[in-house]
């Protein structure tokens, strides 16, 4: 309800006030109709635009009048036939033209006057107008609508992190599998190790024994022939070497 | 239906949202392309109630603020509608006064 015509007649608070008794009125068709959000069904039936205004001839004459004579007469046919009725009104009196008619004539001219020169201010001021109403209506929708596109904006710059965060979560992943490796590696290096050494301490172990029975044997076998020579055997044995000194004397 | 009602005629579900200016029922031949000789029986299918006749000027008022008072950059057109046809209108209703006034015997 809102142009500038209905701003100079101050229609804009009464539509208000119409609009918002609409709004809040209980009939059950008029909720059904604040309740139609989707498009009509039946064809030919569209929600309703407000439209551009009616252009008009002279300020106000409808230019359809003008349309509807031109098929039939051409351009200059509309303004031929206003000009002959009139001619014909005038002549025979059925217009009459009283002291009336000279008021009316003046004013037609401070109007026309009036209009040109101040009608371009008017409407550019007007026009201001109805662009800042507008506006102030229209504010708050654009700065949610921009609003929730930077929270949509937001999300999906958190959605594209999150995926940086799995690429993450694999590498961490990866490392993670080293470090097993790694430790699984140090482990087996650590059994291996600790498995040559016992293996390694065995083998020392059987040396060591083999080492020492062999010496008990050897006393032993020492021992047992020693306290098999009877001192018999000693003496012949001196003798024996006496006699070899002997002879070796002798040679 | 009441004062204050929508028309019979208009269904929310199938229409849409309400525009004053739009006969709701079963459209006939527009009187534009009516040929002469059936202007009788077009005038006869007519609905002459009262109420129907208020409608259509209701309708025919809000055609008119349709396309000339609400549009956003409306001219000075519907002021000066008014102002023409209320001028035409008092001249009317004055006429049997304003004859009165003729300068001329014979025409």
């Amino acid at each position: 309800m809102l142009s500038r015509a209905a701003i100079l007649s101050g229609q804009t608070s009464k539509s208000l006030v119409a609009s918002c008794l609409r709004a809040t009125s209980t009939s059950s068709l008029n909720n059904q109709v604040a309740k139609t959000d989707d498009k009509p069904t039946e064809v030919g039936f569209q929600r309703p635009v407000r439209q551009e205004p009616g252009k008009v001839r002279l300020g106000f004459v409808p230019e359809e009048w003008f349309q509807f004579f031109y098929k039939k007469t051409g351009v200059t046919g509309p303004y031929t036939f206003a000009f002959t009725l009139s001619t014909y009104l005038v002549s025979k009196e059925i217009y009459v033209l009283e002291h009336e008619y000279y008021t009316g004539l003046s004013l037609i001219i401070m109007w026309v006057y009036g209009i040109k020169t101040l009608g371009p201010k008017l409407a550019a001021y007007l026009d201001k107008e109805i662009d800042e109403f507008e506006k102030g209506w229209n504010e708050s929708r654009e700065e949610q609508k921009a609003a929730l596109s930077d929270q949509i904006k937001d999300e999906e710059k958190n959605q594209w992190s999150v995926e940086g965060q799995n690429v993450l979560v694999e590498a961490k992943r990866e490392n993670v599998a080293l470090q097993l490796e790694a430790n699984y590696r140090e482990r087996i290096i650590q059994v291996y190790s600790e498995v040559k050494k016992r293996l390694d301490y065995q083998v020392e172990k059987q040396n060591i024994e083999r080492r020492i029975t062999q010496k008990n044997l050897v006393d032993w076998v020492v021992a047992k022939v020693r306290s098999s020579i009877t001192p018999d055997q000693e003496k012949q044995n001196i003798n024996k070497c006496i006699n070899d000194l002997s002879l070796l004397a002798k040679a | 239906m009441a004062f204050g009602d929508y028309p019979i005629d208009y269904n929310p579900k199938a229409h849409g949202p309400y525009d004053p200016a739009r006969f709701y029922g079963k459209p006939d031949t527009p009187f534009g392309q009516v040929k002469v000789g059936e202007i009788g029986s077009w005038l006869a299918r007519r609905n002459k109630s009262p109420q129907a006749m208020m409608g259509a000027v209701s309708r025919a008022y809000w055609r008119w603020q349709h396309k000339y008072v609400q549009p956003k950059k409306a001219g000075i057109a519907p002021f000066l509608h008014v102002v023409f046809g209320s001028m035409a209108f008092f001249y009317m209703i004055n006429y049997s006064k304003l004859t009165h006034h003729r300068n001329y015997k014979y025409h």
